[in-house]
Formats: C-alpha cells, sequence, structure tokens
C-alpha cells in the first residue's frame, strides 16, 4: 500500500471516529469536490471554454456541496451559499485585475524547467486560468467564513427577533472581525507551507531581496496571498449583511401571516 | 488634536501613518532603479516583427507574437541609452506577456557596434505589488478595524520568523530542517494566538492544543511516510532542490498545517471558555459534549480549506499535461500526490486537534476555577 492510500485510510478513520455520520459526509464531500476540480479542469482543456466561468460554476457546485450536503439546508447554509457566491463574484473582478496588472499569468520560468517535454502552446489561455487558480485557492475558506457568520447570527436572531437589521448586521461584523484573524491565518501559513520550497531555492541560489521578489513565481504566489486575504475580509460584510436582511424580512413575513 | 475623540485619535494616526508609507512605498518603487545591480529597461515603443501559428495535429491553437521593444535603460553604465529587445508573446498568455510603453523590465544586454540588445528576464514588479499589497491592507482594516491591523502584523511577524528559520537552516547545513521548524512552529503559535487573545487561560490551552495537535500530526505523517519508505509519492516536481526534497517538503506539511491547527485550537477553546464563563457550576462531561459538537461542525469545512488552497495550485500543470495527451493517472500522480499528502497529513492534524484542545482546555478551565 502506498503512503497516500494509508493518509487517507487514517483521515477516514478519524473523521468517522470523531465526527460520526457528519464526519463520514465531510469525508466524502472532500471526494466529491476532489472530482468537481477535476472535472473542472478536464473542462479547461476545450480552448472555446472560458477558464474563469468553469471555476465560477465549480465555486458554485463546491459551496453547495460543502453548505448543503455536510450541514443541511436551512436558513442558515442558504444565506452562506447565498453570500459564498456573491464573494466569488466580486472576488473575480479583483483577481482578474491582480492577475494582470502584476502580469503574473501562466508559467515561470521555475515552473517551466519540469515540463520542458511538453507543448505549452494548447490554446488555453492561462492568464485566465491563473486566476481560477487564485479563485479556487479561497473558496474554502470563504465558505468556511460565511457558515461560520451566518449560523451564530441565526442564534442570534432567534433570541432577539425584534433586532433591526442594522443591529443584526453589526453583530454579523463583530463575529465576523473575529473570525478573520485565524481564517486568514489558516490560509497563509497553508500557502507558506507550499512555497517552503520554493523559498528554500531562492535561499540557496542567494537570491537578493529585490530580485526574489520581482520574479514571477515569487510575485504569483504574493497575488495569491493577498487575494485570500481580500476574500476572507470581502465575505464579512457580505455574509452580514444579507443574513440581516434575510433574517428580519423573514421575521416580518411570519408576523403578518400570524396576523 | 484635543478635539477629536479619543477612538478616532487612533484611527487617524493609523490612517496617516497608511498614507504617508504608502505613498513614500510607491514614489520609491518608481525611482527605485539605481538600487538594483540587474539592469531594467523602460520600453518605449513595440512592434510585432513575427507571428507564428501554433498547431496541434493540424489545427492552429495558438499565435505566438515576436515583438521588436525599443527600451531606455534606467540604471548602469548604459543609463539614458536606447536598448533593442526582442520578446516572444502567446495569444494565450502562457509564458512571457505581451509588453507595451512604460512596462519596466529586467534585461541582459549585449553591445555590438555601438548598438545595444538583449533579452527580457522578467518584468519589475515591486511597484505593482506596493499597490495590492496596499489595497490587501485597505480592505483588511476596513473590514477588521485593529483585527485587520493584528492580522497583518501577524502575517509580516510570521514571514519573517519563517525567513530566518530558513536562514538559519541554510548557514549552519547540520541541524536538521525539521527541528529549527518545530521551534519557529512554537514561537509562530506562541507569537499569533497571543496576539488573538492576549495573555489569558484560554491562550494557553490554545497554544498548548495547538503544539501537540501540530506534533501528533508530524509524527502520524512521518511514520507513515518512512514505513512506506515515500511510496507513492513523487518528489520529481521538486528536483529543482540543491537539497533531498523529503526534508524540505515534510517541513512544508508542518508549517502548511499550523493555520488551521491554530483555526481548530481556538474556536474550541473559545468556546468552551464563554460556557463556562456564562455558567460556572458546567460539569466536564457537558464541556466535552459541547466542544464536540462544534468540533464535527468545523471539520469538514476545514479540512475542504487546506484541500483547495493545496490541489488549485496544480491546474495549470494538469492541463498542460492533459493537452499534451498524457494519461490520467501518470498525470494525477506526478502532479498532485505531493499536494494530496500535503492536505491529508493537514485534515488528520485538524480531525486530531479536535480531541486534544477539548481535553486541553478544559484542563485550563478548570485550572483558572481552583486559581480564582
Amino acid at each position: 500500500m502506498n503512503a497516500l492510500m494509508i493518509l487517507t485510510l487514517i483521515l477516514f478513520g478519524l473523521m468517522v471516529a470523531i465526527g460520526g455520520m457528519k464526519g463520514l459526509r465531510s469525508f466524502i464531500a472532500l471526494f466529491i469536490n476532489f472530482f468537481v476540480i477535476l472535472l473542472m479542469t478536464l473542462m479547461m482543456i476545450d480552448q472555446n471554454a472560458n477558464p474563469v466561468y468553469l471555476a465560477l460554476a465549480a465555486c458554485v457546485v463546491i459551496s453547495a456541496v460543502t453548505l448543503f450536503f455536510i450541514n443541511e439546508s436551512n436558513v442558515k447554509t442558504k444565506t452562506a451559499f447565498l453570500a459564498t457566491v456573491l464573494t466569488t463574484l466580486l472576488l473575480v473582478i479583483f483577481i482578474q485585475f491582480m492577475v494582470e496588472f502584476v502580469m503574473v499569468g501562466g508559467f515561470s520560468d521555475e515552473e517551466v524547467e519540469g515540463l520542458t517535454i511538453y507543448n505549452f502552446y494548447v490554446g488555453i489561455n492561462f492568464v485566465q486560468v491563473m486566476a481560477s487558480v487564485v479563485m479556487m485557492s479561497t473558496i474554502g475558506a470563504v465558505v468556511d467564513e460565511a457558515i461560520s457568520i451566518s449560523s451564530p447570527m441565526y442564534e442570534i436572531h432567534r433570541h432577539h427577533p425584534d433586532m433591526s437589521v442594522k443591529e443584526l448586521f453589526d453583530s454579523g461584523m463583530r463575529i465576523g472581525r473575529d473570525l478573520l484573524g485565524t481564517s486568514a491565518n489558516t490560509l497563509f501559513f497553508a500557502f507558506f507551507g507550499g512555497y517552503l520550497a520554493l523559498l528554500v531555492r531562492f535561499k540557496d541560489f542567494s537570491y537578493s531581496f529585490g530580485q526574489m521578489l520581482n520574479a514571477k513565481v515569487f510575485s504569483a504566489e504574493m497575488v495569491t496571498i493577498l487575494a485570500a486575504g481580500i476574500g476572507v475580509a470581502l465575505i464579512v460584510p457580505v455574509t452580514s449583511i444579507l443574513t440581516a436582511y434575510i433574517l428580519v424580512r423573514q421575521q416580518h413575513k411570519n408576523k403578518e401571516s400570524t396576523r | 488634536m484635543r478635539f477629536l475623540h479619543k477612538k478616532w485619535r487612533g484611527a487617524s494616526i493609523v490612517a496617516v501613518s497608511f498614507i504617508v508609507i504608502f505613498t513614500g512605498l510607491l514614489v520609491f518603487t518608481q525611482h527605485n532603479q539605481s538600487f538594483y545591480e540587474d539592469p531594467i529597461a523602460e520600453v518605449k515603443e513595440t512592434t510585432v516583427v513575427d507571428e507564428a501559428e501554433q498547431t496541434i495535429d493540424g489545427e492552429a491553437v495558438d499565435t505566438v507574437y515576436t515583438q521588436e521593444i525599443e527600451a531606455i535603460l534606467k540604471n548602469g553604465e548604459h543609463i539614458g541609452e536606447t536598448i533593442t529587445l526582442i520578446n516572444d508573446y502567446a495569444d494565450s498568455g502562457v509564458y512571457h506577456p505581451e509588453f507595451t510603453e512604460g512596462d519596466q523590465l529586467f534585461v541582459t544586454y549585449d553591445q555590438t557596434d555601438n548598438e545595444l540588445t538583449g533579452d527580457v528576464i522578467h518584468v519589475k514588479r515591486d511597484h505593482q505589488l506596493v499597490w495590492l499589497s496596499g489595497l490587501f491592507l485597505l480592505v483588511l482594516i476596513a473590514v477588521g478595524k485593529r483585527r485587520g491591523v493584528l492580522a497583518g502584523v501577524s502575517l509580516m511577524v510570521n514571514i519573517l520568523i519563517i525567513s530566518y528559520a530558513l536562514d538559519v537552516y541554510i548557514a549552519t547545513q547540520n541541524i536538521s530542517l525539521l527541528v529549527i521548524m518545530s521551534v519557529a512552529v512554537v514561537l509562530m503559535t506562541a507569537f499569533s494566538l497571543l496576539l488573538i487573545s492576549g495573555f489569558t487561560y484560554q491562550t494557553y490551552a490554545a497554544i498548548t492544543a495547538t503544539i501537540l495537535g501540530t506534533f501528533s500530526l508530524m509524527a502520524i505523517t512521518l511514520s507513515v511516510l518512512l514505513l512506506t519508505d515515500y511510496q507513492g509519492l513523487r518528489f520529481e516536481e521538486m528536483d529543482f532542490l540543491t537539497r533531498p526534497p523529503q526534508a524540505v517538503f515534510m517541513a512544508g506539511v508542518l508549517i502548511g498545517a499550523l493555520g488551521a491547527v491554530m483555526d481548530v485550537a481556538v474556536t474550541i477553546a473559545s468556546t468552551l471558555f464563554s460556557l463556562a464563563d456564562k455558567n460556572r457550576n458546567i460539569s466536564n462531561r457537558d464541556l466535552k459534549q459541547s466542544g464536540l459538537e462544534v468540533g464535527k461542525d468545523i471539520m469538514g469545512t476545514m479540512t475542504n480549506i487546506l484541500f483547495f488552497a493545496y490541489v488549485s495550485g496544480a491546474i495549470p500543470a494538469l492541463l498542460v499535461y492533459f493537452s499534451n495527451g498524457a494519461p490520467l493517472g501518470f498525470t494525477l500522480s506526478m502532479n498532485l500526490s505531493l499536494e494530496l499528502t500535503r492536505a491529508l497529513a493537514g485534515g488528520i492534524g485538524i480531525v486530531l486537534t479536535i480531541p486534544i484542545s477539548l481535553y486541553t482546555t478544559i484542563y485550563f478551565i478548570n485550572r483558572k476555577r481552583v486559581s480564582v
């Protein structure tokens, strides 16, 4: 048995042992999401397909799987879903601008080294692929934050049904602010872990700070980190306003119907 | 600023220093060419001199253009002189971008018959990165206020710790990278968590749980990898390293999971402490039950975060392999084996940290009760 299979089995065992049925569903969701990424990548090979639209569609499916399959379909997950989709749309505009502005689309010299036996001119727009990669890297954290904000807001509203949209929004922002630091940290460390080999290379070849900063591969990673930070920040007001508005409107409807 | 409310005074100090620092950096990166040793040139005029269609099986898929660039050198002994550069770019943007007037480029040059010609190495990106960092901090602070500032500070300090740890590793050679990174992990955990919730029992519980969680993930992953002799892991993508890739990879696994493990530990510690504060007589059993429920809730989304952060990066390489007709199994194992290992190891760390932080937090809650 190879290492990957054993690690998969250990993760499966732990998730079921500690999480029970929910753990099992979380594990299956990981698999579904893997196939969504794979399918999206296979569809990107078609030269007529727009990679960014494909990534947007994949993000919608992924957030639906994560929210509705692991949890269940209710007001909390529905507003979190809506907030995720809206934030993803906002974010993709930022990301496309960033990728083009810093000119980090396509492959760097370092990455090309390992791919020399292949033909690169395959008709796929790699600037858009880069934007899709940045967005997909962030989607997990955005979904996580959306549900972590909408769920306690729902509880607050349940205990204090007379809170106004403004008051609910403020409490959502407070919750979001507390989450912001740890969510950003989760992503930052994940990226550092992935880039460690590259940093060792830069240090080994004694790149100067300036050489490192301007290198395409380093800038591309900076763009990913900065876009991820913007993503986990943007989801906070978007989720707060949506959840506050939907909960209060629902409350009004309920009142009218009981009258 | 006596007329300003205390709260606004702090905010305006942050705003003013932000504007001053970023305006300074923007102006500096616009004019810092003389600080670079490598030659830099600014594009003045471009003309496309050649274009070639790229075909696969006779079908046109892409066009590669050759552009001739007139540029002015901005530093070095030929400062102010015109240089002629050649750049190839494709419609697909797969490698070099198309350059336009105003772009600043790092170049190499040759002098023949009083004429300077050369090649483009890469784009000067420092100015653009300053703009984006400014935008990033602006959004972070606008949304998070004080928390946003702290997130920015924590990012910078952690980068410095990792960078310093790598310097130590490269300078000493004989200390294992894993040992150095373990020390860095402890430092970064303590720093990041103290920054979030200060010197409280809750922070101590989170720090202890994070460290225990990270090192158990480390022990499990390392033993699996050693027992299977790294079977199934393709280190080819780390071939560019001049050192054994296994050690660098394991250090990356450790650092990569740290943020997620911290997140789990903080979530559980803060939930249990607020429960214990609200109800002083709550039993350990009830605390454990509530903590476990929270753990179940976050398990799925947390493992997803790491999964996407790692697997997404492989998409461009996957596309090149697939488009060249490489078989599915080979493509996946070449490009995803390391990413999936990272994600799985991180997931194991996340799930393990749930019970670990339950017990450490309850231990610290009881200590707090005794001490109060």
